[in-house]
């Protein structure tokens, strides 16, 4: 057992010298390699976190938000309405919401302004997220003023700094008290911004989706799976578009590769035709080049993997956030939660690492079994 | 046969009235339906369970299948007596909270299929059974004591 430990140990160590030997050529290849898997990875990581967000903000979605328009723009809805609605059998309960959307035109920054439903600030009082904390450095305790619907500024003291899971829902937040929620966006008393609707049996969706929109025409019953499906098509198209400009370079590069790979040059079969002549076996070279093809495709893997880790997660995807955030502009700068899927990562090192591996075995043991007289000549 | 359903649902009751306390057991993920071997936690949207009085419980992925267990105690409980039976709880399907079985109402051949296909829907509430049964082409409303062998054989 240990011998042959010792024997794989000295072809690696062989391996090693001779692909340091070609530095320029080698390096290039790495180079290269480390280039693609990190867009590749970088890719992953970006639409899986986005996803994960996204899914973070579904978990908290009601099952049913009715809206109700008018001629076919939004508009505010009776909270009286709600009442007719809770009779409808299979409706758990119906909550008014009051939220909002503030543009700061001093900071460019687009603010989300809501009511929560539990622990509300008190009057005079707010919550605001890590973002607008950030970014207009304003801490609890601190005085902050907005300015409302009627053009007058309204100044607030701050509670609590948000801090949650997820950056992209809490990051431009501010939460206020009903009271001053209406003073400043100006909604009458007896109005709501939407309704939302807790539904326990998911078969009852549609039916009650069509109740409502019999019972008040104008209103438009939003159910959680058709925000989940405009979820998936954003960040699908997103990622769709990177796909594409990405995929000319890999086409590219996996020309390079199978080139590399495949094709042995005259120096290498020398080689090979030196090492049989020395007393090296077949089985001895087609080990020298499989670990060979697995140190370079590793190395690249694990820096490629590392590095569109860092971009992702510490530089805010820093070199394509501009195509795949839609919203970038309106939001204040936001980190995406750490977050790996196993089996992406396995997925991306089966599509890396196994190929060229593999496809450097076959040419070696090709050239391995020709007689070193004949490759030397 | 029809007597003796009849006898055993008021079995059933008087010995309902001194285990009203009885509160419905969660689903085990190991707990399989006795009579289709299906496993009940998977579709808990549909679940049934009958408690017998030494303490065993059985659970259902429907209230089909509850029935056909509780109508044919003798093949699938040998050894069982209705008498035997402690409490039945179904699915109360608007708030799908498991509600005792036999006050509920039952809902024939609605649009709405379960696990096992066509089902029997329960509810508590007769005004719910009917609006349900209008929103879901439902043929009938059924009482526990309804339900027979022939109820059951048009629902496969």
């Amino acid at each position: 057992m240990v011998s042959v430990i010792e024997h794989h140990q000295h072809i690696l160590d062989f391996t090693i010298s001779s692909l340091l030997r070609r530095k320029g050529k080698n390096g290039a290849l790495l180079l290269v390699y480390t280039l693609i898997v990190f867009i590749l990875a970088s890719l992953l990581f970006f639409t899986n976190a986005l996803k994960r967000e996204a899914t973070l903000v579904l978990n908290e979605a009601p099952e049913i938000i009715v809206q109700r328009t008018l001629t076919g723009r939004y508009q505010t809805i009776p909270i009286a309405w709600g009442e007719r609605i809770r009779k409808i059998n299979g409706v758990m309960s119906v909550r008014p919401r009051l939220w909002g959307y503030q543009y700061d035109s001093v900071f460019q920054a687009n603010y989300t302004l809501t009511v929560p439903a539990e622990n509300p600030p008190e009057s005079g009082s707010i919550d605001i997220g890590s973002g607008i904390s950030r970014m207009r450095s304003a801490f609890p305790g601190d005085i902050i003023a907005f300015v409302g619907h009627d053009g007058l500024s309204r100044s607030f003291t701050i509670r609590n700094i948000l801090d949650s899971e997820s950056q992209l829902l809490t990051s431009d937040l501010i939460l206020l008290s009903e009271d001053d929620y209406r003073d400043f966006a100006g909604i009458p008393l007896d109005q709501a911004t939407d309704l939302t609707l807790r539904v326990r049996n998911p078969g009852e969706y549609i039916t009650i989706a069509e109740k409502i929109v019999q019972m008040y025409p104008e209103t438009r019953p939003i159910l959680r799976s058709e925000i989940q499906r405009t979820y998936d098509a954003v960040f699908g198209w997103r990622s769709g578009l990177v796909m594409v400009i990405f995929s000319a370079a890999a086409l590219a590069f996996f020309i390079f590769a199978w080139d590399k790979a495949t094709g042995l040059s005259a120096e290498e079969r020398r080689e090979i035709g030196i090492l049989k002549a020395v007393g090296w076996e077949t089985s001895d070279i087609m080990m020298m080049k499989f670990w060979e093809g697995a140190v370079v495709s590793l190395t690249a893997f694990l820096a490629g993997t590392i590095l569109a880790y860092i971009h992702v997660f510490f530089t805010s995807s820093a070199l394509f956030a501009p195509v795949l955030k839609g919203w970038s502009t309106l939001y204040p700068a936001f980190r995406l939660t750490p977050f790996i899927d196993f089996a992406q990562v396995a997925t991306l090192f089966f599509l890396i690492v196994v190929p060229y591996s593999v496809t450097t075995i076959i040419p070696s043991w090709r050239a391995a079994t020709i007689d070193p007289d004949a490759v030397m000549r | 046969m029809k007597k003796f359903i009849l006898v055993s649902t008021l079995v059933l009751w008087t010995s309902l009235t001194f285990a009203a306390e009885l509160k419905p057991h969660k689903v085990g993920s190991r707990d399989k339906c006795p009579v289709c071997g299906m496993f009940v936690a998977k579709y808990p949207d549909f679940a049934a369970q009958i408690q017998f009085r030494d303490g065993s419980t059985f659970h259902f992925d429907g209230a089909k299948d509850m029935f056909k267990y509780y109508l044919n105690l003798s093949r699938y409980a040998p050894g069982k007596k209705p008498g035997d039976i402690a409490a039945v709880f179904v699915t109360n399907y608007y708030d799908l909270t498991l509600v005792d079985g036999l006050p509920a109402y039952y809902v024939m051949g609605s649009d709405v299929y379960g696990p096992m296909g066509r089902e029997l829907i329960p509810f508590t509430k007769e005004s719910e059974a009917r609006d349900f049964m209008k929103d879901h082409k439902g043929k009938s409303i059924i009482r526990f004591s309804d339900v027979t062998s022939a109820v059951l054989k048009s629902l496969d």
